[in-house]
């Protein structure tokens, strides 16, 4: 693929992380100014499932989830291919990349899903 | 140049030598020689071999920075030694080794194929679309001064390799195509007789492309013609955005062509007056 189509994907992500990540924190930090409980609350196991059956909170945490994972995997594709290598250790590099990344993404969608569909009290 | 007069003095100078058929590994050899106001290194090294040691080796030629042959690590810096002056750099011992990020071929002499090679790799000539026209050109391509000014900085370029031996992202990562070949490839891209961006992205579109570059201006800073190759890296990465999401400038065909009739009538009204002397 064409690097500027990466790289620039790598830029556009930025506001979608910020915009995120900021809602994370809202979440995870804020819980008593956005959620009326209390920050230590807003931790234990059962206010997190609960709140991991909200489809927003769901389909923002999988949009996170990608958006950091590009963004991230993609800086250090870039620091990896800077050592000298072969064109075909690059390869190697940028295959390896992708399939840690789309493993770490299955595994946090797995999780997700998982809280998303627990089942309270069984 | 300051009005401060220097005074003409004994300087010594640290020499990196290496001949591949001698040495394992380069050294350094030192010779004091005088220096008088004015002179450049590149003087001092004509006078140094003249005088003390016949056998160093680098590259020259033209003696007024327009080759670009004489590219040196002078002090810890890429310069041209054909442009520096001795006293100028202000130190009683002056350092002079080969250019980083290159082979070394002997003594002060660099191996600069890969910056001929990075270079020839972007295309670095207008390509034109029209076969026929340029089989049998009808006429020359019209270019406006604003036209030209849109990369004229860039054609400045001498190839010296100053700004590769600046580069640090060269220096950890050879396969980058650097400064020098990316500033070129954005000059004949933004050039309104080109089309070859559609040729070109190959080259250029990779991960050892623009995306590449640190931002450290080293490049700009080494350059002895004033051009500023990170700018340059800057317009060639916005040209590349805009092509990729439709926005780039669509060059099928060039610029209009002013018929050859025209270009000699052009050239009638802008001829020099008649001699004045006759032989």
């Amino acid at each position: 693929m064409r690097e500027t189509r990466l790289w620039s994907w790598h830029l556009l992500v930025i506001p979608i992380i910020i915009v995120l990540l900021g809602a994370h924190f809202a979440v995870m930090h804020y819980a008593p100014v956005f959620y009326g409980v209390s920050v230590e609350k807003a931790r234990e196991f059962e206010t997190m499932i609960e709140r991991g059956k909200s489809i927003t909170q769901f389909v923002l945490y999988i949009l996170l989830l990608a958006a950091a994972l590009y963004h991230g995997l993609y800086g250090l594709r870039g620091i990896i291919r800077e050592l000298p290598m072969s064109p075909a250790l690059g390869k190697i590099v940028d295959m390896s990349i992708i399939g840690l990344g789309l493993f770490i993404f299955a595994f946090g969608t797995y999780v997700t899903w998982w809280t998303f569909s627990f089942k309270i009290g069984g | 140049m300051s009005d401060k007069t220097i005074t003409p003095r004994e300087i010594t100078f640290r020499v990196r030598r290496f001949d591949p058929d001698v040495d394992s590994a380069p050294h350094w050899s030192e010779y004091r020689q005088h220096v008088h106001d004015g002179m450049t290194v590149l003087e001092a090294l004509h006078q140094l071999k003249a005088e003390q040691e016949p056998t160093l080796s680098w590259r020259s030629s033209c003696r007024m920075g327009v080759c670009g042959s004489c590219g040196m690590f002078v002090n810890e810096l890429p310069m041209l030694a054909c442009q520096t002056q001795v006293l100028h750099l202000g130190t009683d011992v002056v350092t002079i080794a080969p250019l980083p990020n290159y082979d070394n071929v002997k003594d002060l002499v660099p191996d600069l194929a890969p910056l001929i090679e990075k270079h020839a790799s972007v295309k670095p000539y207008i390509i034109y679309l029209d076969q026929i026209e340029i089989d049998e050109p009808t006429g020359e391509f019209i270019q406006t001064p604003d036209q030209r000014e849109e990369f004229s900085q860039f054609t400045h370029c001498i190839k010296c390799g100053l700004c590769l031996a600046a580069c640090p992202t060269v220096a950890t990562d050879p396969l980058f195509l650097g400064p020098q070949a990316l500033a070129q490839a954005y000059r004949y891209t933004a050039d309104n007789r080109d089309c070859g961006m559609k040729d070109r992205i190959e080259a250029i579109d990779i991960f050892h492309g623009p995306y590449q570059c640190h931002l450290a201006g080293a490049c700009s800073q080494a350059c002895p013609k004033g051009v500023d190759p990170a700018f340059g890296i800057q317009l060639l990465k916005r040209a590349l955005v805009l092509d990729n999401i439709g926005f780039g400038k669509k060059k099928s065909s060039v610029a209009k062509v002013m018929p050859l009739a025209d270009v000699v009538k052009a050239i009638d009204e802008f001829a020099p007056p008649p001699r004045t002397v006759v032989k």
